[in-house]
């Protein structure tokens, strides 16, 4: 690109920016005054005015009920398919929703079940750990002082082959 | 495009048309039917004048209200409401303008039924060599001499030239409306004026005008 091309490219945005009342309050003063002095720039603004100018004369469009009716017609057709397919999904969404509502609870009791497990007291445990009590419960109810079976434990008085009974 | 509450708020209060397009959103039907009447005239005009034939236009701008309708939900006052609605118009025309082109029926001049010269530009030629009868050209010819040099634009310049010719739009807007820099529209609009006034030279120099002095 020439730089004679340059500058009158570069004129000729300013010239039309100028007309579109686009350009700043300083450089509207600098076009003004170049216009004031340059018959060939002056010349060059009224071209392309002259030209813009001519467009006034493409009509304007002017459309009739039919248009306006049709597109109203047109709208309404695409509100009732939206309130159609609203009311399609809702059983499916429902569908949906039960679905997922059904898996919870059951996730959540399976959860519960094992935190029950966790933290619960297990009788049966609790059975098995007194076992032994149970079993010489005969001869704890008898004596008055754990001491004294604990002494007649050492002398292996309740020897059956395990020396902790009492213990 | 994030659009801040401040934005929003701004074009709500300075715009009528971003109001109604609000109440839109909302299901007013009465909203949209109002909103319709203010712009089917101007959009039609717009698209006529881009695609070349009206009932296309017609057919294009029912597409574009359609669309304002299914878009209304996601509506957000980020713009005016003729920036908005022309943007979509942009999108509409571009694809319609694809289409034909892909169909090879792109022809923006409007046709003649005249046994003379086939093409405005012709009896353009004919106008200013002076083998017309009259040189008075009426304002049937003139319209199609104008549209003719519309045609002679590119799509892109033939948009900025309508949105700034016929909507008043600042570069701002024709620059949100054309998704371009406000420098690109600039740019745009000078050589779509520029290009305008080589084709129409022939006919203001040798018309009914006098010559330009110095």
């Amino acid at each position: 690109m020439t730089e004679q091309s340059t500058n009158t490219e570069q004129v000729q945005e300013e010239l039309s920016a100028y007309l579109d009342g686009e350009l700043d309050a300083d450089s509207v003063r600098e076009v003004e005054l170049r216009l004031a002095r340059d018959a060939a720039y002056r010349q060059e603004l009224q071209r392309l005015e002259r030209a813009w100018d001519m467009l006034d004369g493409l009509p304007r469009a002017a459309v009739g009920d039919s248009f306006t009716r049709t597109t109203i017609e047109m709208v309404a057709v695409a509100a009732a398919d939206e309130v159609k397919s609203f009311q399609e999904q809702l059983p499916r969404q429902r569908r949906t929703r039960n679905a997922i509502a059904g898996g919870l609870a059951i996730a959540a009791g399976a959860v519960g079940f094992a935190l029950g497990l966790l933290w619960w007291p297990d009788p049966n445990r609790q059975l098995l750990d007194d076992l032994k009590v149970l079993q010489n419960f005969e001869y704890y109810y008898q004596a008055d002082d754990i001491d004294f079976l604990r002494q007649l434990d050492r002398e292996s008085l309740f020897a059956d082959g395990d020396n902790d009974h009492a213990s | 495009m994030a659009i801040s509450e401040s934005s929003a708020q701004r074009y709500t209060l300075q715009d009528p048309d971003v109001r109604l397009m609000l109440e839109v959103r909302d299901d007013n039907a009465a909203a949209f039917d109002e909103l319709m009447l203010r712009y089917q005239n101007r959009l039609v005009t717009v698209l006529e004048h881009l695609v070349g034939r009206r009932d296309l236009a017609e057919d294009l701008a029912q597409e574009v209200f359609l669309r304002v309708y299914r878009a209304r939900k996601r509506y957000v006052a980020g713009a005016k409401f003729s920036t908005w609605l022309y943007t979509i118009a942009n999108h509409v025309a571009a694809n319609a303008l694809r289409s034909m082109s892909r169909r090879h029926e792109v022809n923006l001049s409007t046709p003649t039924n005249e046994s003379g010269p086939t093409s405005s530009l012709d009896r353009m030629a004919l106008a200013a060599s002076g083998a017309m009868p009259t040189r008075q050209a009426d304002k049937a010819e003139l319209c199609d001499i104008v549209r003719t040099a519309l045609s002679g634009l590119s799509e892109r310049q033939r948009m900025a030239v309508l949105l700034n010719k016929f909507e008043d739009m600042s570069y701002a807007d024709i620059a949100v409306t054309m998704e371009m820099s406000p420098q690109a529209v600039k740019s745009l609009l000078s050589r779509a004026r520029v290009n305008l006034k080589e084709i129409l030279e022939p006919y203001l120099e040798n018309g009914t005008k006098p010559p330009e002095t110095e």
